[in-house]
């Protein structure tokens, strides 16, 4: 097999081309709070939204074995885990933590594709000669990040980024029946073993196969990769179509020839929150609106990048969800200009239904640091400028200490921030250690 | 209705008119259409989606009066793709047929009777000349934003100046302006702001003409060229206050020939791919134009230039700055700058009816 993208032109390495690895951490929420709080450690961990209607975000593995896992709703986990300790999210740390993860792998290779907080691909080819197989590099990755941020990961090492993926998947600490059991943490998949390797994998872990083509193939009995291998290419085209069938086809034998892309790092941000309570009143939804416009902006600015796309994302009481976007003429960083496209998408839209969780997004982002001025730059009172204040002040004061007037309403406690909360509110009646508060911050002190 | 006459005559008012008609999304679907109305040997032929309205009067060969909307880009398509020759249109109930040689076409029709009615606002008259007009239209239309969502900035500004007209359109990143002198049609201090898609339509049909008249009415302004009329509405608000933006005092400035700065930054421009602005390196050695995109390569070139300043580079969105070079006037160009993140003030050395700001690109 000679699919491995960028490998291709490698040295031959002990791992036959193998050297596209995916490192994905290990509970990483769950455990960047452990690392503040060693002494929650061997309890079950939950980060998310604490109330009615949050979500898990994620769970440590201790809570795992109760059967809760990520996007699950908080109340069920709850139900699953009445011990569970439940926190908040701190995206803002989270970013932090990442951001220094993401720099241990670019120690290695410039070649690293971020694909979240968690998880990038890595094309270490380039690095053999000089730091070892691929193996090697993937051990080392492990050793560091595990002394360095206390935090663990697991590794697949193959000749794609399709197969490392996968065998990163199959590296990674289980939950046995006597509780969390650690993983492999490296799992290499050499160019000989594909067949051996994808054989056994249910058909529901070929990427780009969700819940609808997974029944369809089990209704055609093919349950395994293995199954899928020995269909020919024109009957999975006649069944699911051109770019399906073919796409079926080639993952079936380990075929991915994408490369590992380090530009396609960050293709948008964006904030979204479930609303304690159903949002009618568009004043209402404007006041959420401003308040995660500027968490958006602040990250955009931050990352010194700024977009032109402006999305945003209404999800109603029946779980019906709408998404709408507008592109800007000029991208922007700036949480009015956001407010200002996102509320013209917002009042398309009827919210008398109820609204359940409202997001904003920026996408098609690109480079902030060249920007063609305008003439409104000329008027050092630009929202601009007022906006990069503001992100001085936070920086030196904290984040609550400020934050736009239209981000206060009357029907709510203050929160300018809108960052703190991305997976719901938190439901400030039940005194669970660690969200006592309504902030998204309390309790970290005793990190 | 039924008229015939040659495919020319047909084909242009088609094309003319159809420049009004909404596209895609239109509210009404009628908007889409063309209103053809046969009064003995006149033909009207009216394009409009309500802000905008264009309507050819023409001459045919009529043989029966009546009235009848066609799909425009339909309609426009088949006249033009048409043998020239003699055409022959006939409207039934809900159908037209389009005849000429041995091609057919029958065409569903839309029901006239939404269409919005033609109007021509009160107002005086005034005449100007062709060239004039032609020649300010085409330096200031092309800088007005194309982003309706700020509508104050899609028009062109008409001011009446102490000596003339004066035309400014700017999108936030640049400013064209051109004077008139000698031209009024406005009373003293008064301004409208007229869209640049009309001032569009009205350009474009300058070249056949020596004169045109101008009416402007409370909301509505009428253009009149030759035997075509458009109705604009006037775009209403305040328009931003442009004479602040104009610096007064610019400590460096470089004279150039125009067409070998255009040469050399269409030539460079070539490695400023995406968002990557064309450096102006100015000192009294010249002007070095330079473009760097990273991952791809860089360009760089020299051009003879009068240079009277301190040594500055300043980069420039490149399309704008083509743009603005294109419609300069002289041979000889000034550009004078202040600093790397002020406006840059583009002249003809000659002439003064002519200024183009624009806006920096900041790198940092």
């Amino acid at each position: 097999m000679s699919s491995a993208g960028s490998s291709d032109t490698a040295a031959p390495s002990a791992e036959g081309a193998a050297s596209i690895l995916h490192v994905d951490m290990d509970a990483f929420f769950a455990s960047v709070e452990l690392v503040r709080r060693p002494e929650l450690r061997g309890r079950p961990v939950l980060v998310g939204g604490t109330g009615e209607r949050g979500v898990v975000a994620a769970a440590s593995y201790e809570a795992r074995v109760y059967g809760i896992h990520s996007a699950m709703s908080s109340v069920v986990a709850r139900r699953l885990c009445p011990d569970a300790v439940f926190l908040p999210g701190d995206h803002a740390h989270y970013g932090e933590v990442s951001r220094r993860v993401m720099a241990i792998f670019r120690r290695f290779t410039p070649l690293v594709e971020p694909l979240s907080l968690d998880e990038a691909f890595l094309d270490v080819s380039g690095s053999v000669a000089l730091l070892g197989t691929p193996l090697e590099q993937a051990t080392e990755i492990r050793r560091i990040v595990s002394t360095e941020e206390g935090l663990g990961c697991s590794v697949g090492v193959a000749p794609n980024k399709y197969l490392a993926k996968l065998a990163s998947e199959q590296a990674k600490p289980r939950v046995g029946e006597r509780g969390p059991e650690a993983g492999v943490g490296v799992l290499v998949v050499r160019s000989g073993e594909v067949g051996g390797f994808l054989e056994r994998l249910p058909v529901s872990a070929i990427w780009g196969v969700g819940p609808r083509t997974d029944e369809r193939l089990q209704r055609l009995g093919i349950r395994t990769v293995g199954k899928l291998a020995e269909v020919p290419e024109h009957t999975l085209v006649e069944l699911f179509g051109e770019v399906l069938g073919r796409h079926l086809w080639r993952l079936a034998r380990g075929i991915d020839d994408r490369p590992v892309d380090p530009a396609q790092s960050v293709k948008s941000v964006s904030h979204e929150e479930t609303f304690a309570v159903d949002r009618t009143g568009r004043e209402d939804l404007h006041h959420e609106l401003v308040r995660q416009s500027n968490a958006v902006a602040g990250r955009l600015r931050a990352g010194g990048i700024a977009g032109r796309t402006v999305t945003l994302k209404v999800r109603f009481v029946d779980f019906t969800t709408v998404t709408r976007s507008h592109t800007r003429v000029d991208p922007t960083d700036v949480a009015a200009e956001i407010v200002e496209t996102a509320g013209e998408l917002l009042d398309g839209l009827d919210p008398t239904p109820g609204v359940r969780l409202l997001g904003v997004g920026v996408s098609g982002l690109q480079d902030a640091s060249v920007r063609q001025l305008r003439f409104e730059d000329l008027d050092t009172r630009t929202r601009r400028q007022a906006e990069r204040t503001v992100d001085e002040i936070r920086k030196r004061f904290g984040k609550e200490i400020i934050g736009p007037g239209s981000a206060f309403s009357s029907s709510d406690e203050p929160r300018p921030d809108a960052g703190s909360r991305p997976w719901g509110p938190d439901n400030i009646s039940q005194g669970h250690e660690g969200h006592e508060g309504h902030e998204g911050r309390e309790g970290r002190e005793g990190a | 209705m039924k008229f015939r006459c040659e495919r020319d005559v047909l084909d242009r008012a088609l094309s003319v008119a159809s420049r009004a008609a909404a596209t895609r999304g239109a509210l009404l679907q009628v908007l889409g259409g063309i209103h053809l109305q046969l009064e003995g040997d006149c033909l009207l032929v009216t394009g409009s989606d309500r802000n905008l309205t264009v309507r050819v009067t023409c001459q045919v060969g009529g043989q029966e009066d009546g009235e009848a909307v066609l799909p425009a880009k339909l309609a426009a398509d088949i006249a033009h793709a048409l043998d020239s020759g003699q055409v022959e249109v006939t409207v039934g109930d809900n159908e037209a047929s389009l005849s000429s040689g041995r091609s057919n076409f029958s065409l569903r029709t839309l029901v006239p009777d939404e269409f919005p009615r033609f109007e021509l606002p009160a107002g005086d008259e005034v005449t100007l000349s062709a060239s004039g007009v032609a020649a300010a239209l085409d330096q200031v239309v092309g800088a007005a934003s194309g982003d309706d969502s700020r509508p104050i900035l899609t028009g062109v500004l008409l001011a009446a100046e102490e000596d003339g007209l004066r035309f400014v359109a700017t999108d936030s990143y640049r400013l064209a302006m051109r004077d008139l002198p000698g031209t009024s049609i406005l009373s003293r201090d008064q301004t409208v702001l007229v869209p640049s898609r009309a001032l569009e339509v009205v350009g474009r049909l300058l070249g056949d003409v020596d004169e045109l008249t101008i009416c402007l009415g409370e909301r509505e302004a009428v253009f009149t060229v030759g035997d075509v009329q458009i109705v604009t509405s006037l775009i209403v608000g305040e328009y931003p206050n442009y004479r602040g933006l104009i610096p007064d005092d610019h400590p460096n400035s470089l004279i150039v020939e125009r067409d070998d700065m255009l040469d050399a930054l269409r030539r460079v421009r070539l490695l400023a791919t995406d968002n990557t602005p064309v450096r102006l390196e100015m000192s009294s050695d010249g002007l070095q134009l330079k473009a760097i995109t990273q991952d791809i390569g860089q360009a760089s070139e020299t051009v003879d230039a009068n240079y009277d300043g301190e040594d500055l580079t300043v980069a420039f969105n490149p399309t704008y700055l083509i743009a603005g070079l294109e419609v300069c006037p002289d041979e000889e160009l000034r550009l004078e700058t202040c600093d790397a993140l002020k406006p840059a003030v583009i002249r003809g050395v000659e002439d003064s009816d002519f200024l183009y700001l624009l806006m920096p690109v900041r790198v940092s």
